[in-house]
C-alpha cells in the first residue's frame, strides 16, 4: 500500500518542483522586464534616466530589456532622456490630473519635454495644440528658471497638454548634449520639481 | 511535509536558474532588438529617416521636435563613411554594433567645422588606411569598430517648426556609402 502511495507522490512532487520552476522563472523574468529598464538608474525627485543603459557596460537586465524594446537609445555625446511616471509625492501621472513643473533642468545645450504613454511612445495631442516643449520656446522668470502648467484645460503661461480621456502617461524630458550624460554623480544635480496642483474639477 | 517544502525549494532554486538564464540568452534571440528592426528597414550603407510614428519595423522617433534617420551598415568588405552638412541648431551622432551597443558617439560640437564626416572602419582597414591617409579622410573622424555589423543614427533637432525643413534636409543630404580608397 505504501509504495503505491509513493508511486504517485513522486512524480506529483517532480511536477510541482517542475511547474514552480518554470512558472515562477518565467514570470519573476517577465516582471523583472516589465518593471524596469535595468539598475544604474539616476533617479533626482520623480525623474529617472539610465545613463549606461546603451553602452557594452550596460546590466543584464537593461541588456534585455533594451533587446525587447527595440528602440533607438541615446549615445553619451548625444544627450540623456529622463522620464517620469509619478509626482514629486509618488502619485502616478494620470490625465484626469493637474501638475506643475517648477525650477531648472541641469546643464545642457537643449532640452524637449512632451508626454508620453507608459512604453515611451509620444501621445499627440488634439491637432493645434503644443506637442510639447523645448528650452528655446519656454517663458522663464527672471532667474531663468521656469514654471510649466501641465494639464487638459489651458492655461496662461507655459502650457503642456494632456490628452483627453483618463489613462496612465509619463513624461520625456530629454537633455541634449549635457554633462550629466557622464556625470559619476559628482556633480550637485537637480532636476525640476513635478507638482499635483488638483484632479478633476477640483 | 518535509518533502513538500524540499520540493518547493527545489522549484524555487529551479525557478533561479531558469531566470538568470532567460535574462541572459534574451538579447540573443529576442527579434525585437534594435538592429534587427533597422536591418528590416532594407539594403544597407543609406539612411532612412524615421517618422513620428512607429512603422512596420516599430521603429519612432518619438521626440516631436527630434527628427531622425538610421543605416545598417556592414564594414566587413569596405569602410563606410557617414557625412552630412547644413545648418540645425543640434546635430548628433552614434554608431551602434548589432547587439546595440554603443560604439561612438558626438555631437555637432564635438566636430571639425560643424560638418558631419566619420569614417567607420575595423582596425585592420584602420592600420592600412593610417600608413598612407587619402587627403578626403583628413578632416574625417576614423572610428574603429570592433564588429563588422552595426547602424549608425543621425538625430537633428528643430525646436521651431520653422526649422523643420533644416532638419529634414540635413538628414536627407546625409550618406552613408562605402568607401574604397583612390
Amino acid at each position: 500500500m505504501k509504495i503505491a502511495a509513493n508511486l504517485f507522490r513522486v512524480p506529483l512532487y517532480v511536477a510541482l518542483a517542475l511547474l514552480i520552476a518554470f512558472g515562477g522563472g518565467i514570470m519573476a523574468t517577465l516582471y523583472a522586464l516589465n518593471a524596469s529598464s535595468g539598475f544604474g538608474a539616476i533617479r533626482l525627485g520623480a525623474w529617472e534616466a539610465f545613463p549606461r543603459a546603451q553602452t557594452a557596460d550596460a546590466d543584464p537586465y537593461a541588456k534585455s530589456h533594451r533587446a525587447r524594446a527595440g528602440q533607438l537609445l541615446l549615445g553619451t555625446a548625444e544627450g540623456l532622456r529622463f522620464t517620469a511616471t509619478q509626482d514629486d509625492s509618488g502619485q502616478p501621472l494620470s490625465t484626469a490630473c493637474r501638475y506643475e513643473i517648477t525650477g531648472q533642468t541641469p546643464p545642457a545645450r537643449l532640452w524637449t519635454l512632451y508626454v508620453t504613454d507608459r512604453n515611451g511612445n509620444a501621445i499627440e495631442p488634439r491637432p493645434g495644440l503644443p506637442v510639447g516643449l523645448n528650452s528655446w520656446v519656454v517663458a522663464r522668470h527672471p532667474d531663468s528658471s521656469f514654471t510649466i502648467a501641465i494639464g487638459r484645460g489651458a492655461e496662461p503661461g507655459n502650457w503642456l497638454p494632456l490628452p483627453d480621456g483618463e489613462q496612465p502617461v509619463a513624461l520625456a524630458l530629454t537633455l541634449f548634449d549635457t554633462p550629466t550624460a557622464g556625470s559619476s554623480g559628482l556633480i550637485d544635480l537637480s532636476m525640476p520639481g513635478l507638482r499635483r496642483v488638483g484632479c478633476g474639477r477640483a | 511535509m518535509l518533502k513538500l517544502a524540499f520540493t518547493v525549494v527545489i522549484g524555487l532554486v529551479g525557478a533561479a536558474l531558469l531566470h538568470l538564464v532567460i535574462i541572459l540568452a534574451l538579447p540573443h534571440f529576442t527579434g525585437l532588438d534594435a538592429y534587427t528592426r533597422v536591418t528590416a528597414k532594407g539594403d544597407p550603407q543609406r539612411f532612412y529617416i524615421l517618422g513620428e510614428k512607429p512603422d512596420e519595423t516599430g521603429l519612432a522617433d518619438s521626440d516631436p521636435y527630434v527628427q531622425a534617420a538610421v543605416c545598417p551598415f556592414d564594414i566587413g568588405d569596405l569602410p563606410v563613411r557617414l557625412q552630412a552638412r547644413g545648418a540645425v541648431p543640434f546635430w548628433s551622432l552614434v554608431i551602434y554594433d548589432s547587439s546595440s551597443n554603443e560604439v561612438f558617439s558626438m555631437n555637432d560640437r564635438t566636430s571639425a567645422g560643424g560638418a558631419l564626416d566619420v569614417l567607420v572602419a575595423s582596425p585592420v582597414q584602420l592600420t592600412t588606411l593610417r600608413k598612407a591617409l587619402p587627403e578626403a579622410l583628413e578632416q574625417s573622424i576614423l572610428v574603429e569598430m570592433p564588429r563588422a555589423e552595426g547602424y549608425a543614427v543621425v538625430r537633428a533637432l528643430a525646436p521651431r517648426k520653422s526649422l523643420e525643413d533644416a532638419a529634414h534636409a540635413f538628414l536627407a543630404g546625409a550618406s552613408c556609402e562605402e568607401f574604397s580608397s583612390p
